[in-house]
């Protein structure tokens, strides 16, 4: 093919990016027709842009006993553990709970750059590590996160043991819904057991309180728990509260969530 | 540039999938302007509860109730007649609005980020945003279609709000039929918000 034949081929292939809404309607039209011709919708699609058959989608043999134990978590967190994390919130201001919720997640990195480094992935550990630097001595000890105003360090998809499993090639395997702890799949729970034996701040912490009389302050290991109340009950909320099977939208939401977080 | 390299260059651009700047530009312009439209009707509602009444006549315009109400029931919605399919879609739409509306609180604007659009398929464009709310950092995914570039699902953090009801619904139908799926978001909708 000649030179002009070829420029003139892209040329027409890039203008038809730019032709009016009414053309690209008509494009489109006549593109779904013709697909529809060549391909027959799949019987769980209902158009043939509806990829949604698949999403969310996991083995759940124990349906039964998952099932009891989501409900009995659910009284669980109605009558024990949302009014203890109520309490917390309304015991100190955003701005201090903010703070300590920053400085759990500072003192995760181990879990963060190990799972880097199990992924491959070199540059990410770098950029982990320059995170936990920056943020540990601008940031007072993790309390304030300087790193959100420095763009290349400012979202960096947090790594952890069941994305490496998932990297690894391990599918989920069964669901389950573990007492207390909610959703999870076999994958997941032993992710959870690595990024649990990984986090310092399942050992308690050590925070410098050179104010006091003793100048280094522990930081038992249930605080962490404490302080991520709030924001696990605003997701369990936001998967269940408008939901029409509760427990089908907390897994399908749970699913989602790591499948994504894996692909990261 | 050697001519070759070139025209390979332009070939390349021209027949890459995910790469139509005008569709993504288009797309992506709709949503701004649908975007900062719905929060500022949100911010100057009077109160939290007021939001969905308020925001409900924008997001007709900008969301595609039908395609979102479809797909969240999935195969099943075939079998439902007509006025099924109203009644489904006007719950549905009730129900979307109602969540959407519950995030926001008058007074409190979030700062959104907005990425490189993509294009998965032709006549659909996702636009990946970064919103800033009340400290907290979210990545939030709009999937955009023609016609019209209407918002057909929200993808907050992951988690898209038309799978998650599909895989709800879809297991209702098989359970229960069209029934069921009308039942259930009835009773979804009336619960106290």
């Amino acid at each position: 093919m000649k030179h002009t034949a070829l420029l003139s081929l892209s040329a027409a292939l890039l203008a038809s990016c730019a032709t009016p809404k009414a053309v690209v309607n008509a494009d489109v039209a006549v593109k779904s027709k013709a697909k529809a011709g060549a391909q027959p919708l799949q019987p769980e699609a209902t158009d043939h842009l509806d990829d949604y058959a698949d999403a969310g989608k996991v083995a759940d043999p124990l349906e039964k006993l998952n099932r009891a134990t989501f409900w009995l978590n659910d009284g669980l967190y109605t009558v024990f553990f949302r009014p203890l994390s109520k309490g917390y919130e309304k015991a100190l201001p955003k701005f201090f709970r903010k703070g300590v919720d920053n400085v759990f997640e500072n003192v995760k990195y181990p879990v963060r750059v190990v799972n880097c480094v199990l992924q491959g992935k070199g540059e990410r550990a770098g950029l982990e590590t320059k995170k936990f630097v920056i943020n540990t001595m601008a940031g007072v000890g993790g309390l304030v996160r300087v790193s959100d105003k420095i763009p290349d360090i400012a979202d960096i998809p947090a790594e952890d043991f069941g994305q490496t499993l998932a990297k690894w090639g391990f599918g989920h395997g069964p669901y389950i819904v573990l007492p207390l702890l909610g959703p999870s799949s076999t994958r997941e729970f032993v992710g959870l057991a690595g990024d649990y034996a990984a986090n310092p701040a399942n050992y308690g912490l050590y925070f410098y309180n050179g104010n006091a009389n003793h100048d280094w302050m522990y930081i038992p290991p249930p605080s962490n728990t404490a302080r991520s109340m709030p924001d696990q009950f605003e997701k369990y909320d936001a998967a269940t509260k408008d939901a029409v099977d509760p427990y089908l939208s907390a897994r399908a939401a749970f699913i989602q969530q790591r499948d994504e977080a894996a692909k990261k | 540039m050697t001519h070759r390299a070139f025209i390979t260059l332009l070939l390349a651009l021209a027949v890459s999938p995910g790469i139509c700047p005008a569709a993504s530009a288009e797309a992506q312009a709709k949503l701004k302007g649908a975007v900062n439209q719905v929060l500022a009707v949100a911010n100057s509602s009077g109160t939290k509860a007021a939001i969905a009444t308020s925001v409900r006549p924008l997001l007709q315009r900008y969301i595609s109730f039908e395609t979102m109400t479809r797909r969240a029931v999935g195969p099943g919605w075939r079998s439902l007649n007509a006025s099924q399919q109203a009644k489904a879609t006007q719950l549905f739409t009730t129900l979307v609005i109602r969540t959407y509306a519950n995030k926001f609180t008058p007074g409190q604007m979030p700062q959104i980020q907005y990425q490189a659009a993509t294009e998965p398929a032709t006549g659909r464009v996702d636009v990946p945003t970064t919103v800033v709310y009340q400290g907290n950092r979210y990545t939030v995914t709009y999937r955009i279609e023609q016609p019209g570039w209407l918002i057909t699902d929200v993808v907050i953090e992951g988690v898209s709000m038309i799978a998650n009801y599909r895989s709800q619904l879809d297991a209702t139908f098989k359970k229960g039929g069209a029934e069921a799926v009308i039942k259930s978001l009835e009773s979804s909708v009336s619960k106290q918000p």
